[in-house]
């Protein structure tokens, strides 16, 4: 079962800023996903159909354990359903080894983290450019890239600074930068804000509004924060392991 | 920066984990290089030993003596260049009896001619033959008796007890690092002539240069053949061995140093070890933000084998800087001085330092791959809810 609250942020965002028509980006059907705590089987989710279109902004929300972190980890690659087809930029991940889903994520998704999860050994040129050592580009490439990143997030004067030499909102933008410099398909964020204050929480919304409307980025977000669900073009519910 | 690179960099995240690991890991190469220049030291002497030069002694024992005259046979074999003979004298400084020294009787100028590596100015050479109760010493030990050219001392005898005067009419020097420069040379004539009926002439080995390196062999069998029907039959042997034979002697010893040299370098693994484990605890959630960002479990392994790699190539530089001063000014200096019998060469040598840093770096490796293996394995899940 699959309802969706689909919302225009015309009102609030401008005429520019549309619910996504495009071909599915992400397309699950029947996903279930079971854990064993010994011999008991959690059934955490319970097959799910769901579709996003590409360019579309959405919130995942629901009650803790509900699921939505596991939907997510699913979507980006980082675990397999128990059952269950899912197909993310016209890719299998049901079918796929740990290397390619390795690949797949390095090459797909750009992933934002509620602890922003940056190296503190790196600056933050550097911790965006990690992405890219994965990638055959030259080091001259990869600092120019990364330096551009960090200008679409507003730190490029910040470049050579150590994590901890940065905010919250900073280093979260940093970690943004992070999961856009290798122009991925789709970007997932877990709690993005989760760790903000409001007026930095707002900043990184609207970041994350200007990468989708802007640079037509496909956009996932778990949320607990109405408000920041607010932000997206569509709100989806999930409780119990089903999309509701 | 490269995958290698931020491995190296994360030593620098806890840095006083990482100075006391690497001086611990510092400290455990400095003892396996003092431990490994003793062995080596022990065995400068076998490593050194001309090859030109045999040894004859008593076929039961290095400490049964031989008749004089077997010198006059063991001269007259084709082959043989030139031969001398010595008797362990075993002499006491009666104000520091705990002092060892080597102490032979020699006949002077023979031997000095077996061993051209000891070396005599003219003028004390010429003085020394003349002298029946002139000595000479080599340059250690008469710094450690005090004496010079032209001083007289008296000595204590152990096996031939007595109090022995000497006139010291020389000093010896090395030209070759084998040569112990520790050791008191007079003449046998002066000893032979103070013994009863019994004791008299005899000697305690035969030291021969022969032509050729390659009639080693041949020469050798040829003096043992000589005394073979005779009473006191002789073992003939190149130094190398007969310096061996001696070694064999104290060869508990040197297994035992060699087993702790091994033992220091497993501790220092586990040191190792612990350290990186304790990282990799601590970085269980990088690995995981990085396994989600395309990283694959073999470039998680390269984090953390570069990190230990580092930290055991640091670790064998500075136990190698440090063992420089403590073993070629302190430790070294101290043990050529006062136990140049045994050691008269004590330096650091390039292999033995090579060994340390090589095996440092390698064992710093290998104490990583339990470490790296379970990052490796670390399911990216559990590894980004990993708080701390």
């Amino acid at each position: 079962m699959e309802t969706s609250t689909e919302k225009s942020t015309e009102a609030k965002n401008g005429a520019q800023n549309k619910v996504a028509t495009g071909k599915p980006i992400v397309e699950l059907s029947g996903v279930t996903k079971v854990f064993y705590r010994g011999k008991e089987a959690l059934r955490v989710l319970d097959g799910i159909n769901l579709e996003i279109p590409e360019g579309s902004f959405e919130a995942l929300m629901g009650p803790s354990g509900s699921g939505k972190s596991t939907l997510l980890n699913l979507i980006a690659g980082l675990d397999r359903p128990s059952s269950g087809k899912a197909l993310v930029a016209n890719q299998d991940l049901s079918s796929m080894g740990d290397g390619d889903l390795a690949k797949f994520r390095s090459q797909t998704v750009g992933f934002i983290f509620q602890a922003y999860n940056l190296m503190p050994v790196l600056t933050a040129r550097e911790n965006v450019e990690l992405p890219l050592l994965l990638t055959s580009l030259s080091g001259a490439e990869r600092k120019k890239r990364a330096q551009t990143a960090l200008r679409v997030v507003g730190l490029e004067e910040r470049m050579d600074h150590y994590p901890r030499q940065l905010s919250g909102g900073q280093e979260q933008r940093v970690a943004i930068a992070r999961a856009i410099v290798n122009d991925p398909t789709i970007i997932v964020a877990d709690e993005p804000t989760g760790d903000l204050d409001r007026k930095s929480a707002d900043d990184i919304l609207l970041l994350l509004e200007k990468l989708n409307t802007e640079f037509k980025k496909t956009i996932l977000m778990v949320t607990h924060d109405p408000q920041a669900a607010e932000r997206a073009t569509v709100q989806r519910r999930l409780d119990k392991g089903v999309l509701i | 920066m490269n995958i290698a690179g931020i491995g190296i960099r994360n030593i620098s995240r806890n840095k006083t984990r990482t100075t006391l690991t690497v001086l611990g890991g510092a400290v455990a190469v400095l003892a396996f290089i003092l431990l490994r220049t003793v062995l080596w030291a022990w065995n400068v002497g076998v490593d050194y030993a001309a090859k030109d030069r045999l040894a004859t002694r008593h076929k039961v024992s290095f400490i049964m003596p031989m008749p004089k005259n077997y010198i006059d046979s063991v001269r007259q074999v084709p082959g043989v260049k030139k031969a001398s003979y010595a008797n362990w004298f075993g002499a006491k400084d009666s104000r520091h009896p705990d002092d060892f020294f080597a102490s032979l009787a020699v006949e002077p100028q023979s031997f000095l001619d077996v061993f051209p590596e000891m070396s005599v100015k003219p003028d004390e050479k010429a003085h020394w033959l003349e002298d029946r109760k002139g000595a000479i010493v080599g340059d250690v030990l008469a710094k450690k008796l005090g004496v010079k050219a032209g001083d007289r001392i008296t000595l204590t005898g152990t096996i031939y007890p007595g109090e022995w005067e000497f006139n010291i009419d020389g000093i010896y020097e090395a030209t070759q690092k084998s040569v112990d420069r520790s050791q008191l040379l007079f003449h046998w004539n002066y000893l032979n002539e103070t013994l009863d009926e019994k004791r008299r002439d005899h000697i305690g080995w035969i030291s021969t240069l022969v032509d050729r390196p390659d009639q080693s062999a041949n020469v050798t069998a040829a003096i043992d053949k000589i005394f073979d029907e005779k009473d006191v039959q002789t073992t003939t042997m190149s130094e190398r061995n007969m310096n061996n034979s001696f070694m064999a002697t104290f060869s508990a010893i040197l297994t035992a140093l060699d087993f702790v040299s091994i033992i220091i370098l497993f501790i220092m693994m586990l040191i190792l070890g612990n350290t990186i484990a304790m990282g990799v605890r601590e970085r269980t959630r990088e690995y995981g933000v990085l396994r989600a960002l395309g990283f694959t479990p073999k470039h998680v392994s390269i984090f953390v084998i570069g990190e230990a790699l580092t930290i055991g190539v640091l670790s064998g530089l500075l136990g190698l800087a440090l063992s420089y001063p403590v073993v070629q000014l302190g430790m070294g200096r101290w043990l050529e001085e006062n136990m140049g019998s045994f050691f008269p060469y004590f330096r650091l040598n390039a292999t033995t330092a090579l060994v340390a840093v090589v095996l440092s770096t390698g064992l710093g490796a290998l104490a990583a791959i339990i470490p790296a293996r379970q990052a490796s394995k670390l399911s990216i899940i559990d590894a980004l809810r990993r708080v701390g």
